[in-house]
């Protein structure tokens, strides 16, 4: 099968437990071929469990998981053909780069000479071909994060494991290199898995995105979709910063009880005909926007997104427009959308 | 500026003194005495000792018990460390893993440790006994009639590379602990690459280990020499045909029973000269061969 056409990855009700903690509960998750799909969640949600099942260094205690419609629960890790970067990227510390990304290729045994030509290739690809010589920590934190795309490339794997692959980056460099991956990505056309607890990074590289709380999968979809239909409060809280503000029903918000209405702080305008009245608490002016903490006489705080300058200080008080037609409406008692 | 900079480095010094002092008086400054004393006549009773010039040396190069004693300990050294790292080494490995029971196994490990180096030769005269020593009964299990251990020159030495291959408690702890500090990734990378336990142990765990693995090398090269002289001692005082007389052995026999002091400080020189030699040797092996990056 071409590249593109394999590395499709089906997990069923898969559940993994670490003595009483339930670190995967009955995950059903589809990943396509060729797709780059985001698992974003927050610390224990589960997201590194999925992938250390996928690659094989743990087993499932319940549940299958499917590559390429085959059930790969027997199947020894470097028989996957999954390649997997680590968050700190487990490079060996006592090899030079070149001899780091001849590791796999040694222990498969591919003739030295195929070997070292296989490893410059991969090596001029991430661009480190004059790093061929040092040893891992006498690399930049980027190098050694290219070393280790670098050496996973070479197993020429069905399937990329990303396990937070920008996290120990500095954030120009993040930023940069998010890119990058995605171009990669695009290039390779392998299916690829990349988990993040970055919400930038889950809207951005991913073709969709699964966002995992407490072992559970609670939306899959593409970024922006997820970002426009939460599915639950969960997923209305957790992707989007400032958060989506949350109201109980017949609240500032209107509704009736038994809901929780929601609205995005980008969605709630400044204007002296809006409906809300509230009291600016902090202003937060990033540059490029503004972020306003507002109370109003209930104590409901709202978040709002506006542009530079907006003109309020500190203590004054606005009135605030929600946008009737991107107003979310969520079950008080399950948080389900409705 | 300048007392500023001066102040920290006087602190340093500060606290180094009683160190410096300790090393100085008790083992420079004896050193020092050992060489000395090595050109002299001085029995440890003589009130003023001669110096003799070369005499002790003349006597040396033509003393054929010095040249049993040091074949002596140039077997055991041979036989001794690689067995006594091996060990370490070994059980360190496969006792760092958390497992059920393996709190026993690395008591039991380090016990022998604990015993006075004296009651380990003695326990070890019943172990090593012909007619009802364990040893030779585990032997006759898988029909072996056994060794006379302690008569024969070739397995007394094998013996007492045994009784100290025992006593291996603080190698092993130090490879227990390096072994926990390896990354755990580094080994799921390499199972992912179809890096099996084997290829793990050569490829990862002993490069990753060398530093420690040559810190232990030295250090029992140096213990190695000197620690044979107790279980010699008691299991065989040196016999037999010289087979055991190691040179601390030799060095006590000649300082204290037999030539004085004199003697027994330049045969001591001579130790510390072989320890020295083995141990760059050791260092030069090392470089050549790139264990350490």
């Amino acid at each position: 099968m071409p590249v593109g056409e394999r590395g499709a990855i089906r997990l069923e009700s898969l559940t993994r437990r670490y003595g009483r903690v339930v670190a995967l509960d009955e995950v059903d998750l589809e990943v396509r071929a060729g797709e780059l799909l985001t698992l974003v969640g927050p610390s224990g949600s589960g997201k590194s469990t999925v992938l250390r099942l996928i690659a094989g260094l743990d087993r499932p205690d319940r549940g299958r998981i499917l590559v390429d419609g085959q059930d790969v629960g027997r199947v020894p890790p470097h028989r996957r053909s999954v390649a997997m970067v680590f968050q700190d990227y487990a490079l060996y510390p006592h090899l030079t780069v070149l001899d780091n990304l001849l590791f796999g290729l040694r222990v498969r045994r591919v003739p030295r000479d195929e070997a070292r030509r296989r490893a410059r290739a991969a090596a001029d690809r991430l661009g480190i071909a004059d790093l061929l010589d040092r040893y891992p920590d006498q690399t930049s934190g980027g190098q050694r994060q290219r070393v280790a795309l670098a050496r996973a490339l070479l197993r020429e794997p069905a399937v990329h494991l990303l396990d937070e692959p920008l996290a120990s980056l500095d954030a120009p460099l993040r930023f940069a290199t998010r890119a990058e991956l995605l171009a990669l990505h695009r290039d390779l056309g392998t299916t690829t898995v990349h988990v993040t607890h970055d919400q930038a990074e889950a809207m951005t590289l991913g073709d969709r995105v699964a966002v995992l709380d407490g072992g559970r999968v609670r939306q899959v979809g593409p970024p922006q979709q997820v970002y426009d239909e939460p599915a639950d409060t969960f997923v209305a809280g957790f992707l989007g910063s400032p958060p989506m503000n949350l109201v109980p029903g017949s609240g500032v918000l209107g509704g009736t009880a038994g809901l929780i209405l929601g609205v995005r702080p980008e969605d709630l305008a400044l204007g002296a005909d809006g409906p809300v009245e509230a009291t600016v608490e902090a202003v937060e002016a990033l540059g490029s926007e503004t972020i306003l903490l507002t109370r109003c006489a209930d104590g409901t705080r709202l978040t709002v997104r506006t542009g530079p300058r907006p003109g309020v200080g500190t203590g004054e008080r606005v009135r605030l427009r929600p946008d009737p037609a991107r107003l979310h409406r969520f079950d008080a008692e399950t948080g389900r959308r409705r | 500026m300048t007392s500023g900079r001066a102040r920290p480095a006087l602190t340093a010094w500060a606290f180094l003194a009683p160190y410096a002092v300790a090393v100085g008086l008790l083992i420079v400054l004896p050193g020092l005495l050992t060489l000395g004393y090595a050109f002299t006549d001085h029995t440890g009773l003589t009130r003023d000792p001669q110096f003799v010039g070369l005499a002790n040396l003349r006597r040396l190069l033509s003393d054929e018990f010095l040249l049993d004693s040091v074949r002596a300990s140039a077997f055991h050294l041979a036989l001794a460390v690689p067995l006594r790292l091996l060990a370490a080494v070994g059980l360190g490995l496969l006792l760092a893993a958390p497992r059920p029971g393996g709190r026993w196994f690395r008591v039991a490990v380090y016990l022998p440790t604990v015993i006075p180096d004296v009651a380990l030769a003695v326990l070890f005269l019943w172990v090593l006994n012909p007619l009802y020593g364990p040893l030779n009964q585990v032997l006759g299990l898988v029909g072996h009639p056994g060794f006379t251990w302690l008569s024969d020159p070739a397995t007394a030495r094998v013996a007492v590379a045994l009784m100290l291959a025992f006593p291996i408690g603080e190698g092993f702890i130090v490879v227990l602990a390096a072994r926990r500090m390896l990354d755990g990734r580094l080994y799921e990378a390499a199972v992912l690459e179809g890096c099996g336990p084997f290829g793990q142990l050569r490829r990862l765990t002993l490069p990753l280990l060398a530093p420690v693995l040559l810190l232990l090398a030295v250090r029992d090269t140096i213990l190695t020499l000197q620690v044979n002289f107790v279980p010699a001692y008691i299991l065989t005082d040196g016999r037999p045909a010289n087979a055991t007389l190691y040179l601390p052995v030799y060095i006590f026999d000649q300082a204290f029973e037999f030539s004085g002091f004199a003697y027994g400080a330049l045969i001591t020189t001579v130790l510390m000269v072989a320890t020295a030699a083995v141990i760059t040797a050791l260092l030069l092996v090392v470089r050549r061969w790139r264990v350490l990056r």
